[in-house]
């Protein structure tokens, strides 16, 4: 049997084949349905200080080829999650990663410790890219400077491994992904949602009750797969792909881009037993090439030049 | 089978194992492999525990690939899913509220309340005679304890004018304490709810919304409550209209 397990630092998983934010909510509302002990790690949906409500609905679109959302990060908040929520994941046989939203910097920090400090999380990945929420001129995920702030306080809070995930509209992505490694970020998930829209033509308006939303799916495979080939060529800490992972091929494909690991988010919808099909799928892979583990494939289309 | 207004009805055979669905739950189905999400479709009728029924009306792709499944092929489908009508009291009329495709909501509703004899009257609406779904209901028996009116909106069968005013029509003829059932057009629920308010009657609806993934994980498909947003999914499919914040501009269509 291949050992599909990788590490982030001190998070161990034993596939590479984490659960997205956001998709599976706090986990629990899955149980019986995904096999969470094919799973690598469980990245929670984005917590911020307050409660949100979220966007007024609709909050959904399905396009060619994708999902839109406009969910507006409604989450029950920080103490509730720790209270409610927390608990109730940590059932579940899968590492837990808390995925956290702030505002401004001190949010961030105060997030990153507040999670940071229980045992039931293994890692915390900082939602810089979230593309629904905005405050200021220039957003924080295209803002190097301010990311390296963020990543630099949260690091002060907490000794747990940091993810940081980028968003695909940054201008230059790989810029933040360096600023973000520089200030003790531990990995790098490239990405978010793209930014998209739709019209519905007879009501003559926008089909998502916040005009816009997140592009998620199919459509956003081929355009992560090349921002995880910038980002891992510009940075050595490990890179999580994540956009349109439906298949263990799809999952190989970020590999062979240079991620070490995938995170698998609309597709669970459609099926929620792809994680563990794209798991079983990479063991077989491996098998086929005689391989013990997932590392060799790592960056190997690099090696072929890329054609 | 086609029943009407490009609708259709399924029978998908079920396990042996396949847990007994309530009035007003419903079922994930992947119509089409390639489709981002499933389309969620109310259970419309349960047979000897073994044979699901939906009734499906054809609106876009997904949809359309369902209508077009071979028969004898196998679906994927997730579920039941969802929370369900409270049953009425033993002293209740139940008034059930249809509009257009809403009958697939209520249907399910329709055959237990007839097994169980209870004193039930149903209203279909819809645009026109050839649209009408009331067949899809059962036969009305019982010796006038189950009936079932139509209305549609330009008078070629039934009561002419929209299942609302048939409701309110109708609504001054009941003996007793009534509960109201409704499915259809967010106007119409809109307007049932109106209706059940003024009436002083306990009305509960099942709502529509775009979904991803049915069990209240991705907050997608948020209907709009006096506590706040409420998932379809997993808080409803059922609400109690008189939680619900109904706006006009959230009515179906231009």
């Amino acid at each position: 049997m291949p050992d599909l397990s990788v590490a982030i630092g001190s998070l161990r998983m034993r596939t590479p084949v984490m659960l997205a934010s956001g998709t599976v909510g706090y986990g629990a509302e899955y149980e019986g349905l995904i096999d969470f002990g094919a799973v690598g790690a469980i990245v929670l949906k984005t917590v911020t200080v307050q409660p949100r409500e979220g966007n007024r609905p609709p909050r959904l679109c399905e396009t060619e080829a994708g999902l839109l959302n406009a969910i507006g990060l409604e989450n029950v908040g920080i103490e509730r999650f720790l209270e409610e929520e927390l608990p109730r994941a940590s059932r579940l046989p899968a590492p837990l990663v808390a995925s956290v939203g702030g505002g401004d910097v001190e949010e961030f920090a105060e997030l990153a410790r507040a999670a940071g400090e229980r045992e039931e999380i293994a890692a915390v990945e900082l939602n810089i890219s979230c593309p629904n929420v905005e405050r200021r001129r220039l957003p924080l995920w295209a803002d190097p400077d301010r990311v390296k702030e963020v990543v630099v306080e949260a690091r002060t809070e907490t000794s747990k491994p940091l993810l940081v995930k980028l968003s695909p509209k940054a201008g230059d992505v790989v810029s933040v992904a360096q600023a973000a490694e520089r200030a003790g970020a531990d990995a790098l998930v490239v990405g978010n949602t793209l930014p998209g829209m739709r019209i519905d033509v007879d009501a003559r308006a926008p089909r998502l009750g916040n005009a816009t939303g997140g592009l998620s799916g199919p459509a956003l495979l081929p355009v992560n797969l090349a921002l995880v080939w910038e980002v891992s060529a510009a940075v050595t800490v490990p890179v999580v792909g994540s956009g349109g992972v439906r298949t263990a091929d799809h999952a190989l494909e970020y590999v062979m881009a240079g991620a070490t690991a995938v995170q698998v988010g609309t597709a669970v919808f459609s099926d929620p037993r792809a994680p563990s099909l794209i798991a079983s799928g990479l063991a077989r892979t491996l098998e086929r090439d005689g391989l013990e583990d997932v590392s060799p494939y790592v960056g190997l289309a690099r090696k072929r030049g890329g054609r | 089978m086609t029943v009407a207004r490009d609708s259709y009805l399924f029978t998908l055979d079920v396990p042996r194992e396949y847990p007994e669905p309530q009035p007003g739950q419903f079922v994930q189905v992947t119509t089409l492999a390639e489709l981002v999400l499933r389309r969620p479709f109310s259970v419309a009728g349960f047979r000897d525990g073994r044979h699901l029924e939906l009734l499906v009306e054809v609106r876009g792709k997904g949809t359309r690939g369902f209508a077009e499944a071979e028969y004898g092929s196998t679906v994927d489908i997730l579920g039941p899913l969802g929370n369900a009508f409270t049953p009425p009291a033993e002293a209740e009329s139940a008034v059930l509220v249809a509009g257009g495709i809403g009958v697939a909501g209520l249907r399910y509703l329709a055959e237990k309340l007839l097994v169980e004899a209870h004193r039930t009257l149903a209203l279909v609406g819809d645009r026109t005679r050839d649209a009408l779904l009331d067949h899809l209901f059962p036969e009305p028996a019982g010796g006038g304890r189950y009936r079932v009116m139509t209305a549609t909106d330009d008078g070629t069968a039934g009561f002419h004018g929209a299942v609302t005013s048939l409701l309110e029509d109708q609504i001054g003829r009941l003996e007793g304490n009534a509960r109201i059932y409704a499915c259809g057009p967010r106007a119409m629920v809109r307007e049932v709810a109106r209706i059940a308010s003024a009436s002083g009657l306990p009305c509960e609806v099942l709502m529509e919304e775009i979904m991803a993934c049915g069990v209240g994980a991705c907050r997608g498909c948020v209907i709009e409550t006096e506590g706040g947003y409420r998932t379809a999914c997993k808080d409803g499919p059922v609400f109690d209209a008189a939680d619900l914040v109904l706006a006009e501009a959230d009515d179906d269509g231009p």
